[in-house]
């Protein structure tokens, strides 16, 4: 029987070939608006390290001044970012399993080939844990160790693509590099590394790419590389030079934690109210106890790293989705009444209730399915416009890639819209009565 | 004149006309509130930044060389660029307007912990500062030659001398006289005093959406640091070819170095304002889908609504109708479902607004846009339903009298 | 007061030339109740639609009322169809979504009438045709007896100089048949013109005169006596 109400789906699809063409288009035009703009959202607010979300930990310590907000959030929001001094004092505590600490900075690379002009390098200064906390990739070597970070060794580890342009490729661990004139020893190389939202750095721009090349922390601080995101301060800083910056207010660099289990958690809140309030006896941290430990996707989500736009443009895409599917409603409903005296005959000849449902709810299955199809097509031209009216934004890229999931969501929104629409339509056509409309025209 | 009957029609068979005043009025809603972004982000983007942007480009120099004299190759490099010809005036800064880079500090009007300082963005320069960005001093007196310095981190204080933007002045002294302010005294830093010696009209921060954006202070003093951006205006004209040729100077003329991200103000601002740009042209795309979906809506049921009434419009024109009149009513019919559509549409559209100037912080609609969206979706049903309707109007009154 | 003289009516395929009418001529008196009767495909219908100015013709000369229609514009033949002459169809064809007292308001408005002079008037057909407490219903909820007296409220309504009546009992049982044959003929005693096509000898001999049409032309003519009689 569902082959027949098929092969009816599809011969009054083809009797009305504009009308079924023009409910397709609606619903293809409907869900590719939406799925464009979903499919952003959705990796924008994509989990960029999941098995290991729930056990990284981003760490806040109220600093600032009473008087003045931080950030956007008002006075009851802690900086984004920590100071050299809290960030070095955590790190040297060890209280948590890994921790790690770092800043961007920017780099000048010094190639041995006199040939190639020195370029400039989106830098990490970091700390050890960085590699194995974050899971980072490596095609040649490995990161460096804590010896390396106490002793102020002066080890590099390069991006895929810088040591392409160096070393066209090879293996270069063991090999040096130039840069600002100092000379570092190649430890590993990182394989490919796509972190969709970077998530360890979100005070710069989010979804920016990785960075290029990594160098211990205590060697950027000796050599004194000013960081290259953003620096805020609210106290002067009583005395002049390096030493006077890294012992000032300002927050600049990012403090990560790996703690395993709310126990783990609690007690390293602890630890850090304990450490503010020893602080407090100094002089320092004068607003009230306000320090903060948010997982990978509480972090994202408390840093809004889904753009405001994106969020207004779903917004009006779904209600766009939703015009597309009152038009479907009732272009189905016009079609249905002008169809009433098919139907009745078809009641008069004993077609149930039920028969009568299944083949106009099947009819708006086929026409669903045809509009998903589409619609995954004009999905993927949307993403396109979307990739060429962001072009500037390297990142843009990133975003704008399809997987298979958003591909059966696309079908599945369609067909259950589609099916949805068909309802009211259907339940009218249910209701003609079997000789109502044959009487009369 | 003959609302009545159509209505009482209407009424009779109302799903599908729901369906499409609907339909018209979520419509509405998207059009008015794309509409307000849309003319949110023009407002925006039609800010000027106080520069002469048309004749403006800057470039930055990273040194890397260890011992790198900056304060020798900052002097040369100006000496060098100020005598090209085409060059009317350059200098040594840390960033130029809309560059989403840059510095701010606090200013307050007294010194102490306790005063809330105002935030604004700070331009290191000397003077050739307001030649150079083309600012307008509408009060005071430019730096005199004698008054740069050095500053950064191994300085004891501020420089001592300032030029706001007239937004900074009267955010720290409002009702005060412009003219009145040159010669007071701000404070940065808690303690460090600053005398006020000039006012410019405009000079945007490097930040377009800081809401202290048109807050700015020129400041006496170039910027230790690596980092040193020159910014260069040219004589109309000359800016293009000069660009190549100050990119090349400045690589050549010091090897301990490397030049990049050289760009005109013009690309700088393309740049700032990139996404808004891109916004726009979605929701402007966003809407037009919207409204041709719409229309081919109403286009489809208006169809249908004429090929399941032929034969009483046949009984319409035997009984006299003529075929403007046959027109008429389905022009009409529209009208009235479109206005119901539009009337709701309107509450839909201001409920959204009130909900979205909560959410996203967007300004609320300004109060034109609501009719001018009414009569543009008014003329899209009219011209919608003006094919059908023509078409109906074409029904021969001999249809009446066919027999089933 | 309507004259027909040699009208050719041609309609015209890809490839066939059917002429529904071939030089017809006709006139028909102020007062008269004439029927016309023929097999079906004689012309009837073509007739009727040219009479009743729904069609046009490819030649000859038609007067109404002492005017000549036969080179109206569109909107001219809309107007004569509005004010001289009133239509019943076989299937009734009332406005579905309309009540009784809109349906028959229909052709007033097209004339642009006042609201008070429309309402007297609908008021005044509906009660002559026996349908006052039925105002407000719809056709649907009619039989179809009551369907073709709407019908005929609704062509009299704008007093129009003669009636044009297809197969008027077509769809109604005998019963009903005879009631709306009453109602025309007395229409016809208050001195409206009527013309009728029918297929039904019994309810053509009802007229004060009988037209039979055979391929396109009048075959005979003939005054019916009885129905004079009984008037």
């Amino acid at each position: 029987m569902i082959r027949y109400y098929i092969k009816l789906g599809v011969l009054s699809i083809r009797k009305n070939p504009v009308l079924s063409a023009l409910m397709v288009a609606a619903i293809a035009v409907g869900i590719s608006a939406c799925m464009t703009i979903l499919n952003i959202n959705y990796v924008m607010s994509g989990n960029p390290i999941p098995h290991r979300s729930d056990v990284l930990f981003h760490v806040q310590l109220d600093s600032w001044d009473p008087n003045q907000s931080a950030g956007d959030g008002g006075l009851s929001e802690p900086p984004n970012q920590v100071t050299y001094l809290d960030g070095t004092a955590l790190l040297k505590a060890r209280k948590a399993r890994r921790q790690v600490l770092s800043y961007q900075s920017s780099r000048v690379v010094q190639p041995a080939d006199r040939d190639l002009r020195p370029f400039e390098v989106n830098a990490r200064s970091t700390t050890a844990d960085f590699f194995p906390m974050f899971d980072v990739p490596f095609l040649y070597g490995r990161g460096w160790d804590q010896a390396a970070d106490d002793s102020q060794e002066q080890v590099v580890v390069l991006g895929k693509e810088v040591n392409e342009r160096l070393f066209g490729g090879e293996d270069s661990v063991g090999r040096t590099l130039v840069m600002n004139g100092e000379v570092f020893r190649i430890v590993g190389v990182l394989d490919d590394w796509y972190l969709v939202p970077r998530f360890y750095d979100v005070t710069t721009q989010a979804f920016n790419e990785v960075e290029e090349l990594y160098f211990p922390f205590s060697v950027s601080v000796a050599n004194e590389v000013n960081g290259s995101g953003n620096t805020n301060c609210w106290k002067p800083w009583g005395d002049t030079g390096w030493n006077a910056f890294l012992n000032s207010e300002c927050v600049w660099m990012q403090m990560w934690v790996e703690l395993h289990g709310q126990e783990e958690k609690q007690d390293y809140m602890a630890f850090l109210d304990a450490y503010v309030e020893s602080q407090k006896a100094v002089g320092r941290f004068p607003r009230p106890l306000n320090n903060r430990l948010n997982n990978v996707m509480e972090w994202m989500a408390d840093q809004e790293v889904v753009a405001d736009d994106v969020q207004v443009l779903l917004g009006l895409a779904i209600l766009f989705l939703i015009v597309c599917l009152l038009n479907t409603i009732g272009l189905l409903l016009a079609k249905i009444m002008r169809r009433s005296g098919d139907i009745s005959l078809r009641r008069a000849l004993g077609a149930s209730r039920n028969a009568i449902f299944s083949q106009y709810i099947i009819e708006a299955g086929v026409i669903g399915l045809c509009g998903g199809i589409l619609g995954i097509g004009f999905t993927w031209l949307g993403l396109r416009g979307i990739e060429v009216l962001y072009r500037q934004y390297e990142f843009v890229e990133n975003l704008v890639r399809m997987d298979w999931v958003m591909v059966l969501a696309a079908v599945a929104l369609a067909v259950v819209a589609a099916l949805g629409a068909a309802l009211y339509p259907t339940w009218r056509a249910c209701r003609i009565h079997p000789a109502a409309q044959l009487k009369t025209l | 004149m003959e609302i009545g009957p159509i209505w009482r029609a209407l009424m009779r068979n109302k799903t599908a006309y729901v369906l499409i005043a609907l339909q018209i009025a979520v419509t509405m809603a998207i059009m008015v509130n794309a509409v307000a972004i849309i003319e949110e982000r023009n407002r925006i983007m039609a800010r000027p930044s106080g520069v002469d942007e048309p004749n403006v480009f800057h470039i930055e120099s990273i040194s890397f060389a260890p011992g790198f004299d900056q304060a020798a190759s900052v002097a040369e490099d100006l000496e060098a660029i100020r005598a090209l010809p085409g060059v009317v005036d350059a200098i040594a800064s840390n960033t130029v307007p809309l560059r989403n880079g840059g510095w701010s500090s606090g200013v307050a009007t007294e010194p102490g912990e306790d005063v809330g300082p105002t935030g604004v963005a700070i331009y290191f320069t000397d003077d050739h500062g307001i030649a150079t960005f083309g600012l307008d001093l509408i009060a005071g007196e430019n730096f005199a030659a004698t008054d740069i310095g050095w500053y950064g981190l191994s300085s004891e204080r501020w420089p001592p001398l300032a030029i706001l933007s007239r937004e900074a002045a009267t955010t720290l002294y409002p009702d005060v006289p412009l003219r009145e302010i040159v010669g007071k005294t701000v404070y940065l830093n808690n303690t460090d005093a600053v005398r006020i010696i000039g006012i410019v009209e405009r000079l945007q921060a490097a930040w377009k959406s800081w809401d202290g954006v048109e807050r700015s202070m020129l400041v006496p003093a170039y910027l230790e640091g690596r980092a040193t951006r020159y910014v260069v205006r040219t004589e109309p004209g000359y800016r293009d070819e000069l660009m190549p040729q100050v990119e090349q100077k400045l690589a050549e003329m010091n090897d301990g170095r490397i030049v990049r991200d050289m760009l005109t103000m013009d690309a700088t601002r393309e740049r700032a304002y990139h996404e808004d740009a891109a916004m726009i042209k979605l929701l402007v795309f966003i809407v037009s889908l919207l409204t041709a979906i719409t229309a081919l809506g109403i286009v489809g049921l208006a169809s249908f609504s004429v090929a399941r009434r032929t034969r009483q419009i046949g009984t319409r024109r035997a009984l006299g109708a003529s075929r403007p009149a046959i027109l008429r009513y389905f022009m009409l019919e529209n009208f009235m479902v479109s206005s119901l559509g539009i009337l709701a549409g309107g509450i839909l559209a201001v409920a959204m607004n009130i909900w979205m100037v909560q959410t996203f912080e967007l300004t609320p609609i300004a109060w034109y846009i609501i009719p001018v969206a009414m009569v543009v979706l008014w003329l899209v049903g009219q011209a919608a339903v003006y094919g059908p309707a023509r078409r109906a109007s074409m029904v021969p009154p001999a249809v009446a009298t066919r027999s089933v | 007061m309507l004259c027909m003289h040699d009208i050719s009516k041609v309609y015209r395929t890809d490839s066939v030339e059917t002429h529904a009418l071939r030089e017809f001529s006709l006139t028909v008196e102020e007062g008269e109740f004439v029927s016309v009767t023929g097999p079906s495909g004689s012309g009837k219908t073509t007739f009727l639609n040219i009479a009743g100015l729904l069609e046009e013709f490819s030649n000859g000369k038609y007067e109404l009322d002492g005017k000549d229609v036969s080179r109206l514009n569109d909107r001219e033949r809309s107007r004569v169809r509005n004010e001289k002459i009133g239509f019943i169809f076989q299937s009734f064809n009332l406005i579905p979504e309309l009540d009784i007292y809109d349906n028959v308001d229909v052709p007033l408005r097209y004339r642009g009438m006042k609201a008070a002079e429309r309402k007297q008037r609908i008021e005044r057909v509906i009660e002559m045709v026996g349908l006052a407490s039925r105002l407000h219903h719809l056709p649907s909820q009619l039989s179809g007896g009551q369907q073709q007296r709407v019908a005929i409220a609704r062509a009299l309504a704008g007093d129009p100089r003669f009636l044009l009546a297809d197969e008027p009992t077509g769809n109604l049982d005998s019963a009903m048949a005879g009631s709306v044959m009453e109602l025309l003929t007395e229409i016809n005693n208050a001195g409206t013109t009527i013309i009728m096509v029918t297929h039904e000898n019994t309810l053509a001999r009802k007229a004060s005169r009988n037209i039979s049409v055979r391929d396109g032309r009048v075959n005979s003519s003939q005054a019916i006596r009885i129905a004079a009689a009984t008037a």
